[in-house]
């Protein structure tokens, strides 16, 4: 285990004008345990305490109550240590607009204890490895975003970490951008580096990570490999928009082939394992009732759905 | 330990030289007040020469690079609050204190430089002082920006606002100024601010420098200035210390 959390909390105390002050939960309890090698994912919307979370196994913020290990040292009393062993990369990027990226990352090394020559050395291994040879020497204010993102993670890997944090790493990229990214995060996990990223993105979930957890006000609601949590609710999902939706919730519930359904907004979704030969006995059944559809569609059940089901909002309205 | 802080020097070293105007900018006021407003000084001086009004304003001018120089320095760490700079670094295998105390040792050899630049300036116009002096006011100058930027950085890190801090920064820099005896020596002022002024650490650094310059080592002011700033540099690079840690909430 190079992650070991357990029941991590973490209460701001935030200032609410006029000397009033509010204290607010971000993190309420959350347990982890990621493996070595493993990319590892905390999937969840806006303000749900994915950063904070990341930030206090990463040393940065001290938890309220809990515990947890990182690479075998305690994140509280043994800070230092942890700080060896691991990379972070926060969502702001951490690179130094003046100057140019060479400078940054030669200069990262060398606090990470290399010699000149060897920072040197290892900035043009990590410039070769993230395509940044070309750009290293210009200001960083001059860049793109996807190529300071490269930057901020090249900084991050300067001292080999055997793990590293990326909090949000796509955010803000294009789509050609992501997918680069992606390969390059999987890419560090076959060089044998875990990774624990933070994603509001499904989809980014779904493609890189092996295990995740999905977190949502503070608190793990599910944990799994995408597939396993997919595969709990139905390999299908029909949306279907009418206008009686209890009745026509009521109806589904009863069919025998139908896992689960959800009300979600003026929309109503059933779980069901074969989809394609399970919509017409749904729409006859449907039928008898008398309920009229205004419209219907079938897809692949995502981790949106998941997510759907252990909190009752679609993760696309929560942030 | 040391090592951490000369590399974190030595990177802001290097951002500065590519951005020389800025620094060169910072030395145009005291320049411009050698100019303009030294002369004005000769009628109170006893011969009513260039020279002697020089020896009262020069450590005036320099202490003024200190207050409108250093004590700006942490505007730029108010955007490294943000960048995610300091975030980084702060869980990095940094010596934390290093991280203020590098930039602080710039602004330090910025600021000796600068003195340097304007000595040169005071000297074409008539300034005749001792080595001893000018390396001793040098020293003094590099303990007040120790206070002055730590104090900057400080507060960049408490308030972590351009605004604020812009706003903070103004209020107190006028009574700091008036209060120092800059302009003109203290020794003029009625009573009760000559009391107010020996609150200002300021006030003992002009009057240190004056004292130097006029060749008189053994002024008591000498070293209660060195001894004020050492320990309010030490006091506020633990106080911005303290506001980094802050920074994680």
């Amino acid at each position: 285990m190079i992650i070991e959390a357990h029941d991590l909390r973490k209460t701001f105390v935030a200032k609410r004008g006029r000397g009033k002050t509010e204290e607010v939960e971000a993190v309420r309890g959350i347990d982890l345990s990621v493996d070595e090698g493993e990319i590892f994912a905390c999937l969840g919307p806006n303000g749900a305490g994915k950063t904070t979370t990341v930030r206090m196994l990463a040393t940065f913020t001290i938890p309220t109550s809990g515990t947890a290990r990182v690479a075998g040292f305690d994140v509280v009393k043994e800070a230092a240590k942890v700080r060896e062993k691991i990379g972070y990369v926060g969502q702001a990027g951490g690179v130094d607009d003046n100057a140019p990226g060479r400078e940054s990352l030669v200069l990262a090394g060398r606090i990470a204890g290399l010699s000149r020559k060897d920072a040197l050395a290892r900035a043009e291994e990590l410039f070769a490895a993230f395509s940044l040879s070309e750009i290293a020497d210009r200001p960083v204010k001059t860049l793109s975003g996807g190529q300071k993102r490269r930057f901020s993670l090249a900084i991050g890997l300067v001292n080999r970490p055997p793990l590293v944090f990326l909090d949000e790493p796509t955010t803000g990229l294009d789509p050609q951008n992501r997918a680069n990214l992606w390969d390059e995060i999987r890419a560090l996990r076959d060089r044998g580096t875990s990774v624990l990223l933070t994603t509001h993105y499904l989809d980014e979930a779904d493609a890189l990570c092996d295990r995740l957890v999905i977190v949502d006000h503070g608190k793990i609601v599910a944990e799994g490999t995408p597939e396993k949590l997919k595969k709990e609710l139905a390999g299908d999902v029909v949306t279907l928009r009418l206008d009686d939706l209890e009745g026509a919730r009521k109806v589904l519930a009863a069919q025998p082939y139908i896992k689960e359904t959800q009300v979600e907004g003026d929309s109503l979704r059933a779980y069901l394992d074969d989809g394609e030969h399970g919509l017409p006995t749904l729409l006859r059944a449907l039928e008898a009732e008398n309920l009229a559809i205004r419209s219907i569609s079938l897809d692949r059940a995502t981790l949106d759905d998941v997510f759907l089901k252990h909190t009752g909002r679609s993760l696309r309205d929560a942030a | 330990m040391l090592r951490h802080t000369l590399l974190f020097t030595g990177y802001e070293l290097g951002v500065m030289r590519r951005n020389l105007a800025w620094p060169i900018i910072g030395i145009m006021q005291p320049v411009l007040y050698l100019l303009l407003f030294a002369p004005l000084l000769t009628s109170i001086t006893p011969n009513g020469e260039l020279s002697e009004a020089l020896i009262v304003f020069t450590p005036a001018a320099l202490v003024m690079i200190a207050l409108f120089g250093s004590m700006f320095a942490g505007f730029g760490m108010i955007n490294e609050t943000r960048n995610g700079v300091l975030e980084r670094l702060a869980v990095s295998q940094a010596w934390r204190p290093a991280i203020i105390l590098g930039r602080v040792v710039k602004d330090m050899l910025m600021l000796v430089l600068q003195s340097l630049l304007v000595l040169g300036v005071a000297a074409l116009m008539g300034l005749r002082i001792s080595l001893a002096a000018m390396g001793l006011m040098l020293l003094l100058m590099a303990v007040t920006g120790l206070f002055a930027a730590n104090l900057s950085y400080g507060l960049a890190l408490a308030v972590r606002d351009e605004n604020g801090m812009s706003q903070i920064v103004q209020f107190f820099l006028l009574p700091l100024m008036l209060l120092s005896g800059l302009m003109l020596p203290m020794s003029l002022a009625p009573d009760w601010m000559q009391t107010v002024a020996k609150f200002n650490p300021l006030y003992y650094a002009v009057e240190a420098g004056r004292a130097m310059f006029a060749d008189d080592f053994s002024d008591g002011d000498i070293p209660i200035a060195f001894a004020i700033f050492l320990v309010l540099g030490v006091l506020t690079l633990t106080w911005s210390v303290r506001s980094l840690r802050k920074l994680a909430g």
